[in-house]
């Protein structure tokens, strides 16, 4: 299976809106891509479909060919845009706990990374602030050796200091038969490390295209080419 | 991946159970104490000693209705559902330990209340009142030979189909209310009404259509033979028995295939 993710005709109308509008998409092995839109475009919405936890209205998304379900939970390691650890546990409960549900999960890599940031294991995520709670949530999704990675705005809520090792951790521990998408505005950060990009407005594709191409076809950065598509 | 859940889910809930269990305990012992010196002058004291360790046991029984809520709820349906539906477990597998757990905690409940209760009131007067009941029921039970035991193994039966049959009902009226936008307490609460009137309807046509029947089956009973009367309610309890399960089936599978197909996490 070439394709990690593929979506045909996808379609997912919430009372009063349509966010996703038959999308067609395959997104292959070995890539970090970005999925950028301005808000409510209907990334996030693309993401969640991709882990099961909202069902499409019509039309098909697969995962390494499969529907969501739980062989393709064993292989996806999602980051949403909002905290889901349970506010009682210490990140230590928090790391046995991912050791519990995922094979892939690499422990020694999370309190590594954990150190590198200076959270305290023992902390409960009660007392943290969401600064720190976001990192622990993205070094425990980075610590799965997983074939996807769906990151729905990774960097929003920390400085832009670990901002930069976080990115640096994103690349530097994926294998390269692993897929990235990152959805995310502020694409000036993650620019760097983005092999293709997805531009999606009102819940329809825009542009699917490599970070080469728009740099030697259109002579323009991401961004500024993010700037002129989406110029309101 | 069932056991893990388990796991999770007692650690979870114990936080919230272990305290109130232990507190009511040390509050039996104390009102124990109490009794014993039954002073005049620790008269005040005695009285809220002993209203605390009543509003215990009301919290207790409160306290499993709402963690029973509100583990399903915040654990699936809020944030946390994030965590707990990106789990390669099967949506069945989050129900049955939810279930499972509440289950346990509903059951120790009653026993620690009871323990408790038993750990303050004994002294040798209710000791030998204990006896002169056991002296009685035993001989009476043994008489019913092995039917005696058929009935209470379907009386156990019974207390466990229909606390699992009333928890997922609960379930399912958390998930229906979930499905709307806006209102999902109010659609939640709805949903459990609903349920519980289309219960009502059921039971009301199982009556007019059947009752007939049951009345001339009962009056039958009254001439009947002791064993035939024995085996009258065995035949009951099953029903019983089959009756809600029947209905707890129904919600389980309600829920989990809303879970399954119709998840909507906001």
């Amino acid at each position: 299976m070439e394709n990690i993710l593929e979506c045909q005709n996808l379609v997912k109308f919430f009372p009063g809106c349509l966010a996703l509008n038959s999308v067609n998409l395959t997104v292959p092995r070995g890539k970090i891509v970005g999925l950028l839109g301005p808000n409510g475009s209907g990334k996030s919405t693309l993401i969640k479909l991709a882990n099961g936890l909202i069902t499409p209205t019509s039309g098909k998304i697969l995962i390494n060919g499969m529907e969501p379900g739980i062989e393709t939970k064993k292989i996806v390691s999602y980051l949403p845009e909002r905290t889901y650890l349970n506010d009682w546990m210490t990140v230590n409960n928090m790391i046995e706990f991912f050791c519990d549900f995922y094979e892939n999960f690499n422990k020694q890599k999370a309190y590594e990374m954990l150190k590198k940031l200076g959270v305290d294991p023992a902390q409960r995520l009660k007392t943290m602030s969401k600064g720190t709670k976001e990192k622990v949530q993205l070094i425990l999704v980075m610590s799965r050796e997983a074939e996807l990675y769906l990151l729905d705005e990774p960097i929003g809520g920390v400085d832009p200091a670990a901002r930069d090792y976080i990115l640096d951790t994103i690349i530097g521990n994926y294998n390269e038969n692993a897929s990235i998408i990152i959805s995310t505005h502020l694409i000036s950060d993650v620019e760097k490390i983005l092999d293709g990009i997805i531009f999606i407005n009102k819940g329809s594709i825009v542009l699917t295209s490599t970070v080469d191409d728009i740099r030697e076809h259109e002579n323009k950065s991401v961004d500024t080419l993010f700037r002129e598509v989406f110029k309101c | 991946m069932l056991g893990k859940l388990l796991k999770y889910e007692i650690k979870a809930t114990s936080r919230t159970f272990l305290p109130m269990y232990a507190l009511l305990i040390v509050f039996a012992l104390l009102n124990k104490f109490f009794m014993a010196v039954n002073a005049d002058y620790l008269r005040i004291p005695q009285i809220i000693a002993m209203s605390v360790f009543v509003v215990i046991i009301v919290g207790i029984c409160v306290m499993t209705l709402i963690v029973t809520i509100q583990r399903f709820n915040k654990n699936l349906l809020t944030d946390e559902g994030y965590l707990s539906f990106t789990l390669p477990v099967k949506a069945h597998a989050h129900i049955d330990s939810k279930m499972i757990v509440s289950l346990m905690w509903s059951l120790l409940s009653v026993i620690v209340s009871f323990i408790a209760i038993f750990v303050m009131a004994v002294n040798e007067k209710t000791i030998q009142g204990i006896h002169e009941f056991l002296a009685q029921a035993v001989p009476a039970f043994n008489s019913l030979g092995a039917s005696g035991y058929v009935i209470l193994l379907e009386g156990i039966v019974l207390v466990i189909i229909a606390t699992l049959g009333s928890i997922v009902t609960i379930y399912a009226a958390i998930t229906i209310g979930n499905m709307s936008s806006k209102h999902k307490l109010l659609a939640g609460l709805g949903a459990y009404l609903g349920f519980g009137i289309i219960e009502q309807i059921v039971a009301s046509v199982i009556i007019t259509s059947f009752g007939g029947t049951f009345q001339r089956y009962f009056e039958s009973l009254n001439r009947a033979t002791m064993s035939a009367q024995i085996g009258a309610v065995q035949l009951v309890m099953l029903w019983m028995i089959l009756y809600t399960l029947f209905f707890g089936a129904l919600y389980y599978i309600l829920t989990n295939w809303m879970l399954q197909r119709k998840l909507n996490l906001e």
